[in-house]
């Protein structure tokens, strides 16, 4: 019908509206978001930002077992937070259609594993549709809908990063009306007691086997030789640009299951077989599983040719595909070239580098020389850098509060946790409850800086709960709420919870309220003020710029600080902080400007 | 059939997805074109790169030594991509060296880096991008300089339609990208 530039995640949200989609679902998380956040452009359909990846499954589910399309969507490490509710659903199967996207980041670009979600498939039953670029994502999210309607039973859409974010024209096709369900009450299928359970696991083993049947359709056999490679997403699209002649591909648009009948046709006269996947062996595994059944003794590369580390590269591709056809193959020397590292870094005008250098202060000042900073994942992960070093775990989301009561049961050290205000609606209220249960003394510094900024400031639950009120709704006897800026103030808030915490041996909880920077920018029209630097006043003691660190501050002459006049959003977090005085603000704000930040 | 290899690399936030973008619309409808961007926590003032494809390609990212240019919205930034450079690669650097937000950091300066770029490349481009898109109006409009002026060096005019990519930008743009095209420096050719 068209040609659209588009994303990976755009292509599939498009394939989703032209599949009939009613119903979506999710919780942001790179490299997903793209997905909702393209949903949520459409008035007709529902979509929504869920607290957390369970709740967001559930949604999903709930409107795919009352018969409509639904998709939910997150990054790898969210399908394990919905992992109770993917092993439920594929007992039940669906009335209408349900899609599971799950996008994979190899080389873990900003994610804290790289884990392979093609084994929630294998370990659900559940079929793994995997594109190899924006065409294909489109196209398999289409068929997907289709096949999940066709066979009653959830799929999987599983993609990486390099097919996620790549950018390109794809072919599109008509928008279908939404597909919304109606009310049926089965509760011999979807009331998952034990007896029901048994007869739903005999059930969705028949399904498993008209899916096996089923996925056929989507993987195709090209060329013809003695030589096989079989390949699964983005390794399809290095193999299709480096691999000429008598070879034989087999493409899998459904890397689980494997059809038996399907490979045997492809290894028909093979004399060899390379799979190219990336990360785990998944495809390799079924692979040898049903060559050994039939009694076929083929020699199978995979994971002995192409690295099980790391997103899929030409270099790691071409090695293998060269090696395996015997092709030289000149492997090129990087250059050695001496250059300071860029690690990613808290925006100008962020609110969590002011309340990093509070807390440090804070804490001491309140008698704690000694804590170990329980993190979480967020923006404020970037606290685990040089100078704040405060985050001295952080495992997945809401990892702060349980942590936190293992490190005090275990060595009797008051911790702080430190977690955003997204990360505590997600997964951090479980963890406060439990330390007002279990009586836990830990300082919790909740950085709430009203969105979940590190996707691109999708809203958060904080700009409709309270969460002081959460707090003392939970029972926290100590509570109080902050402004990161106010250096004085901050100091005086963190020290008095930290004695509290440590005198009455419970939790406090402390609030750093203060807008996302960027979120900030988004929302004020105008000139913006700037900071200025007094020379006769500054004594080059690098304090901002080696210690607080905010980009805009650079190194001049003598040492002395230089505000860099395009980086400058004139936020003024930087003034309290010289200890001369010689840093102010010059200019008017915007329209708006100090609500917009404190709102 | 012909392909084109660039990789775009700069600090988060100066616009190098919007740039890969900016590349890919304006593409030929004879070929094909793919970008592959970073995104998320890695974008924070980090150390990002876009890799923009045009021709007979499938796959996303840019095979080490093949790229045809490598720009540096930040110098730095540059010379990070510099092992994707090919033999006859076109360097363009943006005349401007960033400190990374981490303590106690030694900066390179703009010479040093045209000098270790020398060891790799055919030819090194300076341009005042920033000052340049000031002068058209908007300092955001850096990296369209920086198209306009692989417009005037290199391969890139027989992959884009000028017109297309003219067509497609506001006023700011567009005088951005003459400025691009019209001044810049070759400071080093072999």
């Amino acid at each position: 019908m068209g040609r659209l530039l588009l994303l990976g995640n755009e292509s599939i949200a498009r394939g989703a509206l032209e599949a009939g989609l009613a119903v979506a679902a999710g919780y942001p998380g790179t490299p997903s978001t793209e997905v909702i956040e393209t949903l949520m452009k459409e008035k007709d359909r529902y979509v929504e930002w869920s607290v957390n990846e369970k709740v967001a499954f559930e949604t999903a589910y709930g409107a795919a077992i009352s018969g409509a399309y639904s998709l939910v969507s997150m990054k790898h490490v969210g399908l394990n937070v919905a992992s109770d509710a993917l092993m439920s659903s594929s007992y039940t199967g669906v009335e209408g259609a349900m899609v599971i996207f799950s996008a994979g980041d190899p080389s873990m670009w900003s994610s804290q594993n790289e884990q392979d979600n093609r084994y929630y498939g294998l370990m659900a039953l559940i079929p793994v549709f995997e594109p190899f670029d924006p065409q294909s994502a489109h196209d398999l999210t289409v068929k997907a809908f289709e096949f999940s309607t066709k066979v009653k039973h959830p799929v999987l859409l599983v993609s990486n990063t390099r097919v996620n974010h790549s950018r390109t024209w794809v072919d599109v096709g008509e928008l279908k009306p939404p597909v919304w369900g109606k009310l049926v009450k089965k509760p011999q299928v979807y009331s998952l007691v034990p007896a029901i359970a048994r007869g739903n696991r005999e059930k969705q083993l028949k399904r498993w086997e008209l899916i096996t049947e089923g996925v056929k359709e989507f993987n195709t056999i090209e060329g013809d030789g003695r030589k096989l490679i079989v390949t699964a997403g983005v390794g399809y699209a290095y193999v299709k640009e480096l691999v000429e002649g008598d070879v034989r591909i087999l493409r899998l648009g459904v890397s689980v299951p494997l059809n038996r009948e399907q490979v045997l046709k492809a290894v028909e006269g093979v004399e060899e077989i390379l799979v190219v996947e990336e990360l785990e062996p998944i495809v390799e595994t079924q692979l040898k599983n049903i060559l050994f059944d039939e009694g076929i003794r083929v020699k199978v590369h995979g994971k002995d040719y192409v690295p099980r580390v790391g997103e899929l590269t030409f270099e790691k591709v071409g090695k293998a595909v060269s090696k395996f056809l015997g092709l030289p193959f000149v492997e090129v020397k990087e250059p050695e070239v001496k250059i300071p590292d860029r690690p990613p870094a808290l925006c100008p005008g962020c609110p969590h580098r002011s309340s990093f250098v509070d807390l440090k202060r804070g804490v001491v000042k309140g008698g704690l020389n000694t804590t170990f900073f329980s993190g979480d994942i967020g923006c404020y992960s970037l606290g685990v850098l040089p100078p704040f070093n405060s985050q001295d775990s952080l495992t997945e989301m809401g990892s702060s509060l349980g942590i936190a009561n293992g490190i005090f049961r275990a060595t009797n050290t008051v911790p702080v946790a430190v977690i955003g205000d997204s990360t505590f609606f997600h997964n951090g209220l479980s963890g406060l409850a439990n330390a007002v249960y279990n009586n836990l003394p830990v300082l919790v510094v909740v950085l709430d800086n009203r969105v979940t900024a590190m996707t691109g400031q999708n809203p958060s639950p904080s700009r409709e709960i309270e969460i002081e009120d959460v707090a003392k709704g939970l029972g926290v006897e100590f509570v109080k709420a902050f402004d990161p800026f106010n250096v004085k103030e901050s100091i005086d808030v963190i020290s008095e919870a930290t004695r509290w915490v440590k005198e009455n041996k419970k939790p406090a909880v402390v609030v750093a309220k203060r807008a996302c920077a960027l979120d900030v920018l988004d929302k004020v029209d105008g000139e913006l003020p700037i900071a200025v630097v007094d020379e006769k006043k500054c004594t080059g003691c690098s304090i901002c710029y080696d210690f607080f660190t905010c980009p805009a501050i650079t190194v001049g002459k003598d040492k002395k600080a230089v505000i860099d006049q395009v980086l400058c959003i004139g936020c003024g977090a930087c003034v309290p902080v010289c200890p001369y005085n010689a840093i102010s603000l010059k200019g008017d704000v915007p329209k708006g400007w100090d609500e917009v930040w404190l709102s | 059939m012909a392909k084109l290899n660039i990789v775009i690399g700069g600090v988060g936030g100066q616009g190098v997805i919007t740039m890969g973008k900016m590349l890919i619309r304006a593409v030929k409808p004879e070929y094909k074109a793919v970008a592959s961007e970073t995104h998320g926590l890695a974008q924070r003032g980090g150390a990002v790169n876009v890799h923009v494809r045009i021709g007979d390609v499938y796959a996303p990212l840019v095979p080490l030594g093949r790229a045809d240019y490598v720009i540096g919205l930040e110098a730095i930034e540059g010379l990070r991509n510099i092992r994707y450079a090919c033999d006859s690669c076109v360097l363009v650097l943006n005349n401007k060296v960033q400190r990374p937000a981490i303590p106690k950091v030694a900066l390179p300066t703009i010479d040093e880096l045209i000098n270790t770029a020398k060891n790799y490349v055919k030819v090194v481009v300076l341009v005042n991008a920033e000052d340049l898109a000031l002068k058209a109006g908007n300092v955001k409009a850096a990296n369209t300089v920086i198209i306009g002026t692989m417009l005037a060096v290199g391969k890139l005019r027989d992959f884009v339609d000028e017109e297309v990519l003219v067509n497609s930008l506001n006023d700011v743009n567009r005088k951005a990208l003459y400025l691009g095209m019209e001044n810049y420096d070759i400071v080093f050719s072999k």
